[in-house]
């Protein structure tokens, strides 16, 4: 039990850290807001750069070689900057999608151009009144000679302008699982992007599908594997999330504890009354558990462990944390929280929209609860001292 | 990074738990009694810590010089972790802070009566702070020391002394400057449990157990037996306060309470319907398991500092007792909401659910967020000494 971080990963926060200080600055991340393509250039040039975008790439293809956890220090900087950019949806979900179920031509076509940044993919999931499992996927693929053609509508695309390509899920059959990935041109000829306005004011659209003609070529995997590819990339996308949340939590913390000390309201901080510094003390203890079991999640998928329940908890816990800290940070900010002058209002609209996407609380803890109450183990929870 | 336990640490608790396996005694191990089963109350428990004892397990982390092992803290850590969860009394206030306090500041003479029977598990505590004006602010304590010939003698109240109707010594805290700032006049003191004029009053509690209050009339204790220097006591006390916070509030019960209850969502049926097919319930069972996960690593967190930092954990063990508190108390709450009306039956009840343990974790948590250390006062510790925020009272 030792829970420092080795000296290449201290390296890699410092180095994301000060790369974060550079190129995602507050000024940059208020540009980024609404900006139809989202991709910050000095940001995302240096993450191409410095082999940040590789992270989930086999060093055959120019990764580091990064395991999970040297991944979650890199998110987890990432997140207390608030970092934008289309990282996660390109770099980390769909490289793991493709990484584990594209074949090697695929892989070689575009996993080297995801790791430098020339090459942006991102997922066309969600759509418009449905959930987050298999059967919110309604968008059809029928089948033709040789392909097939798409219709349907996806919602919460990020960064589609920015994107060369679009990983969408799509139904084949009517078997719940009946879905397949697949991987076509953004511009591809009745492909209508429409950008949406979000809380956080993030780079999303929603993407029509009209009649789209897609060769069998561009599946990734076998037919009707789509959902278990997600399924898996999923698990571990929202660890690398719950770093995120973690690392935005810290931050806004931060942020309030500072104006806490700095604000004087009856003659003295207030962050001297008790009713608000215990309202920072308990977010204290609260930001303190995510970081770790965002930590233990990393570390356990780098150790191989089935990480099904800690991943979820992960995402659950961190994005909860995020949210709650950020609606305590709004709160002893007081009014001056709520213009936009102030950033702390950044954040708070960033945590509740994380909570929202990749899985929100209400899937998480179904999964949580599935993994404790429907498998057959002897011990629901399991005890860390019994060996 | 690592979360896993060492080849030699696994070992550790192997031993320990084929030592619990061999020693199985439901006088000795009760989880019924919840946290007041860290307690050794009875005959047959305190032959139980002697065989501890026997074992080396009491001086883990004691100097060799004083007849410890020299031995990393976190051994001690597992076996308390492994005594709690089998509800058996666990190694505490006479190893941490008794032992440790003497072994720091201790005299000659102190040193050589009280290490060994320690050591030994000859000797029981009683830990007297709590007096009637003095709580939280447990530096207001106004237990009266003056000094008389060779000694001192002492007048005045004590409350919440678990341990003295069974104790053979009583480890006080008593006001030896009343002029000086309240932190500095109190001096620790040494006193036989049997002293004619101490009077022991039981304070009886939910859950059937019972503390005391302690009437002091003119005891007089030679000036051998105060410990440390005159009108340090206050430092000595909080200094060991960061270990009783570890040891009063280990995270396996809490565990083995959320397990009970996840057990029961997994097997139980209402009007013939599974309870686990509720999805009120799910969500609830999913939210729980994960902040006892949380809990266990503000745990792990606090232990890893204490022991692979140079820093003292202070801030890290008030995050845990408060988080790790304030979430026994949420499960107790919730463990009644899903058994549903059964769960009101006492404890030893013949058809209660869970055995009655619902009633019984929901009226012993009680004390969890208060004993120890307030969740306020933890708040307080972690909002000055972590976040640097300014003193707020």
């Amino acid at each position: 039990m030792d829970l420092k971080f080795s000296d290449e990963q201290n390296i890699l926060r410092d180095m994301t850290r000060s790369l974060c200080a550079d190129h995602s600055t507050i000024a940059v991340v208020r540009a980024m807001e609404n900006d139809p393509h989202g991709v910050p250039e000095g940001l995302w040039r240096q993450m191409g750069e410095t082999g940040l975008l590789a992270m989930m790439l086999p060093e055959s293809m120019g990764g580091a070689g990064f395991d999970m956890l040297d991944c979650a220090v890199i998110y987890e900087e990432l997140g207390r900057h608030l970092a934008p950019g289309p990282y996660f949806a390109s770099a980390t979900l769909s490289a793991l999608v493709l990484r584990e179920a594209a074949s090697a031509g695929q892989q070689q076509a575009l996993l080297p151009g995801i790791g430098s940044g020339a090459t942006i993919v991102t997922p066309a999931w969600l759509e418009p009144g449905n959930g987050f499992g298999p059967r919110g996927v309604q968008l059809r693929a029928r089948p033709t000679e040789g392909g097939y053609l798409l219709s349907g509508t996806k919602r919460h695309v990020f960064h589609a302008a920015a994107a060369h390509k679009l990983l969408v899920l799509a139904r084949t059959g009517d078997d719940e699982q009946a879905i397949d990935l697949l991987l076509l041109d953004r511009d591809a000829p009745g492909v209508r992007l429409e950008q949406q306005k979000s809380m956080a004011s993030d780079t999303q659209y929603r993407v029509v599908f009209d009649d789209v003609a897609v060769p069998a070529g561009a599946r990734i995997g076998a037919p009707g594997s789509g959902w278990r590819s997600w399924d898996a990339a999923m698990h571990d996308g929202i660890i690398l999330l719950a770093a995120w949340a973690a690392g935005g939590a810290e931050r806004a913390l931060e942020i309030t504890v500072q104006y806490a000390k700095d604000r004087e309201q009856f003659g003295k901080p207030i962050g001297a009354f008790q009713a608000l510094a215990h309202y920072m003390a308990d977010a204290s203890a609260a930001v303190d558990g995510a970081r770790t079991l965002a930590y233990e999640a990393a570390w356990a998928r780098s150790r191989g462990h089935d990480v099904r329940r800690l991943a979820a908890m992960a995402k659950l816990f961190c994005c909860k944390t995020f949210r709650d800290v950020t609606a305590t940070g709004q709160q002893i900010h007081g009014g001056i929280g709520f213009t936009l002058d102030y950033d702390i209002q950044l954040f708070y609209r960033r945590a509740k929209q994380l909570q929202m996407n990749w899985w929100d609380a209400h899937y998480l803890e179904e999964l949580v609860a599935a993994d404790i109450l429907d498998r057959e183990l002897p011990r629901t929870i399991p005890d860390p001292f019994t060996v | 990074m690592d979360f896993e336990f060492s080849p030699a640490e696994r070992a550790f608790l192997q031993e320990v738990d084929d030592f619990l396996q061999a020693n199985r005694d439901p006088r000795v191990m009760d989880v019924t009694r919840e946290n007041m089963a860290q307690v050794c109350d009875t005959p047959e428990r305190r032959a139980f810590m002697k065989k501890l004892a026997e074992r080396g397990w009491l001086g883990i982390t004691w100097p060799k010089e004083y007849g410890g092992q020299d031995g990393e803290g976190f051994y001690e850590y597992l076996l308390n972790e492994k005594l709690s969860s089998v509800g058996a009394p666990q190694i505490g206030k006479g190893v941490g802070i008794i032992g440790k306090t003497l072994i720091k500041v201790g005299s000659e003479k102190l040193k050589r009566e009280f290490l060994p029977k320690i050591l030994n598990a000859e000797i029981e505590f009683a830990v007297g702070y709590s007096e009637p004006s003095a709580g939280s602010d447990s530096a207001a304590m106004r237990l009266r020391a003056e000094r008389q010939g060779e000694g001192w003698v002492l007048n005045g109240q004590k409350v919440y002394t678990t341990s003295a109707h069974f104790a053979d010594w009583y480890w006080v805290g008593a006001r030896t400057d009343p002029d000086a700032p309240k932190h500095h006049g109190i001096s620790l003191f040494l006193i036989r449990m049997d002293d004619p004029g101490l009077t022991i009053q039981p304070m009886y509690t939910m859950g059937g157990e019972r503390t005391n209050a302690v009437f002091f009339d003119n005891v007089f204790v030679h000036d051998d037996y105060r410990v440390g220097e005159l009108n340090k006591g206050f430092q000595y006390i909080a200094e060991a306060l960061d270990i009783e916070r570890f040891t009063m509030f280990t995270f396996a019960p809490i565990r083995g309470r959320v397990e009970l209850l996840c057990d029961h969502v997994k097997h139980a049926t209402r009007d013939g319907e599974a309870l686990k097919t509720d999805p009120r319930l799910r969500q609830r069972i999913a939210q729980l398991a994960t902040e006892c996960e949380v809990a266990r690593l503000l745990g792990v967190r606090f232990v890893d500092t204490a022991i692979n930092s140079p820093k003292t954990p202070t801030v890290e063990a008030s995050r845990y007792k408060l988080y790790s508190t304030e979430l026994s108390r949420r499960v107790a709450d919730a463990t009644m909401d899903i058994v549903g009306p059964g769960a009101q039956l006492a404890l030893g009840t013949g058809d209660a659910p869970l055995k009655g343990r619902a009633e019984s974790c929901y009226t012993y948590t009680v004390i969890d967020t208060i004993g120890g250390g307030s969740s306020e006062v933890q708040k307080n510790i972690i909002a000055t000494r972590g976040l640097g925020l300014p003193r707020n009272f």
